[in-house]
């Protein structure tokens, strides 16, 4: 593959790209494309949806691989453990993807973590790293699927706010009930508190989420005509019947 | 939150990201025998399938945010792992290799096969009538790219069509299919029980 791919190419390349039925530089390209393109993202996980349907086949679980499994676990402690920082393909793809300066920069920066490495023997990445990791990484899917889906006709966007209005939200509801708290600029709460999500049904307020000490981007889910969102501070794990004055209020218009 | 075989695909995966190796544990109990079913279809080697899975359930364990529950399911995301995987080995030489020597083997041995795929008839018997849909040539570039682990240029070369229609084939044969596993109600949704 000598030259670059265009869009329209990319987009061909998909089918063939989900069922691993590419070349190693075609799949780079891919990859790096699919790092920018939410579209094209889309359609790649739909692709891998309808393969995991074709094969939809099950065994029981061969005996013994478990028990390697766990075995592999336990070669490393469980608050932690070493981590080869540059086992990361994401990061390879954008290394790649450097060229002339920017490069050289990159190849210093590995030098210095190999060099880490080799000193040190492992770094180490403690629980509370990994789970803020995973969290995020959840997180930034939310954000990046309420994005797309407030692109569809059927959205509608709710800017939430405080009687001040100095704090705000936004979220994203879709004609399915989907819903989507997309950005928050609520303060963090100490750890026996919550923020609740609220939607208004007719008289109902009925919960659609309890969001934890800092209300992040997070799915929802909402039934019936819901006439505004709200969203209340609580106690820690949420309550049934609020009696809280909302921190913020958004009515769908 | 309750019982771990309560947990959404989402929230277990969260729990493997604080290390709780019982998460793990319900994720294999729940989509291990999908990824051995795959990798043994693909391989056709009950070893090599073996360690495939083994492989997917330890990257998952170390690396647990690689899967996007907004992308798809847990299922699709361990057996696209499983699929990629096995390709790889099958594509290898040592592969090659191995299972030419096991052919040899078992040819010598007629040692019986005694397992049998179990399959989830709902969801076969579905999916049989979603497959039947597709025009032939789109359905067959398909299934030699998946279950034949070919590349989209492998398959032009066994069907002698132009690589660029191929390619086009499996594009618009998973969109045919996608589009009638919607219709069917089977959009993305796996058991996770």
């Amino acid at each position: 593959m000598g030259r670059e791919l265009n869009h329209a190419e990319l987009q061909e390349l998909l089918g063939a790209y989900a069922l691993d039925a590419v070349d190693d530089a075609e799949r780079h390209a891919v990859e790096d494309h699919l790092d920018m393109c939410r579209q094209c993202r889309a359609e790649v996980s739909e692709h891998r949806e309808v393969a995991a349907h074709m094969g939809a086949g099950w065994m029981p679980a061969p005996e013994g691989v478990w028990d390697r499994i766990a075995g592999a676990l336990e070669e490393t402690p469980p608050a932690m453990r070493p981590v080869v920082s540059m086992d990361d393909a994401r990061e390879r793809r954008r290394r790649r993807s450097l060229t002339g300066p920017m490069r050289a920069v990159a190849a210093l920066g590995a030098a210095a973590a190999v060099a880490m490495v080799a000193v040190l023997g492992y770094t180490i990445v403690d629980t509370k790293e990994r789970v803020g990791d995973v969290a995020q990484s959840l997180e930034g899917n939310v954000a990046r699927t309420a994005e797309a889906a407030a692109r569809r006709p059927d959205a509608r966007t709710v800017e939430l706010k405080s009687t001040s209005g100095a704090l705000t939200a936004e979220a994203v509801l879709l004609g399915d009930g989907t819903g989507y708290l997309v950005d928050a600029n609520l303060p963090q709460l100490p750890p026996d508190r919550t923020y609740q999500l609220w939607a208004v049904v007719g008289q109902n307020k009925i919960s659609v989420g309890v969001l934890g000490p800092r209300a992040g981007p997070v799915a929802f889910h909402t039934s019936g005509d819901v006439a505004a969102l709200a969203i209340t501070e609580e106690v820690a794990g949420g309550v049934v019947v609020s009696q809280a004055t909302p921190t913020v209020v958004g009515v769908i218009a | 939150m309750g019982p771990l075989s309560d947990y959404s695909d989402a929230a277990l995966v969260l729990a493997v990201g604080r290390w709780r190796e019982d998460a793990l544990a319900e994720a294999y109990r729940r989509h291990a025998g999908a990824s051995f079913a795959l990798a043994r279809r693909l391989l056709n080697d009950r070893q090599l399938a073996e360690e495939v899975v083994q492989e997917v359930f330890i990257r998952l364990w170390h690396r647990p945010d690689r899967f996007d529950p907004e992308r798809g399911s847990l299922r699709s995301y361990l057996l696209a792992q499983t699929h990629g995987r096995s390709v790889d080995l099958l594509r290898s030489e040592t592969s090659r290799r191995r299972r030419e020597e096991r052919d040899a083997r078992e040819t010598a041995e007629s040692a019986p096969d005694i397992e049998r795929e179990v399959v989830d008839l709902t969801v076969a018997e579905r999916m049989k009538d979603v497959v039947a849909t597709l025009p032939a040539d789109e359905r067959r570039a398909i299934e030699l790219a998946y279950f034949g682990g070919h590349t989209y240029r492998q398959v032009a070369v066994l069907l002698d069509a132009p690589e660029g229609t191929v390619k086009s084939r499996i594009r618009s044969g998973l969109k045919r299919m996608r589009t009638s596993l919607v219709d069917a109600g089977m959009g993305t949704s796996w058991d996770e029980s």
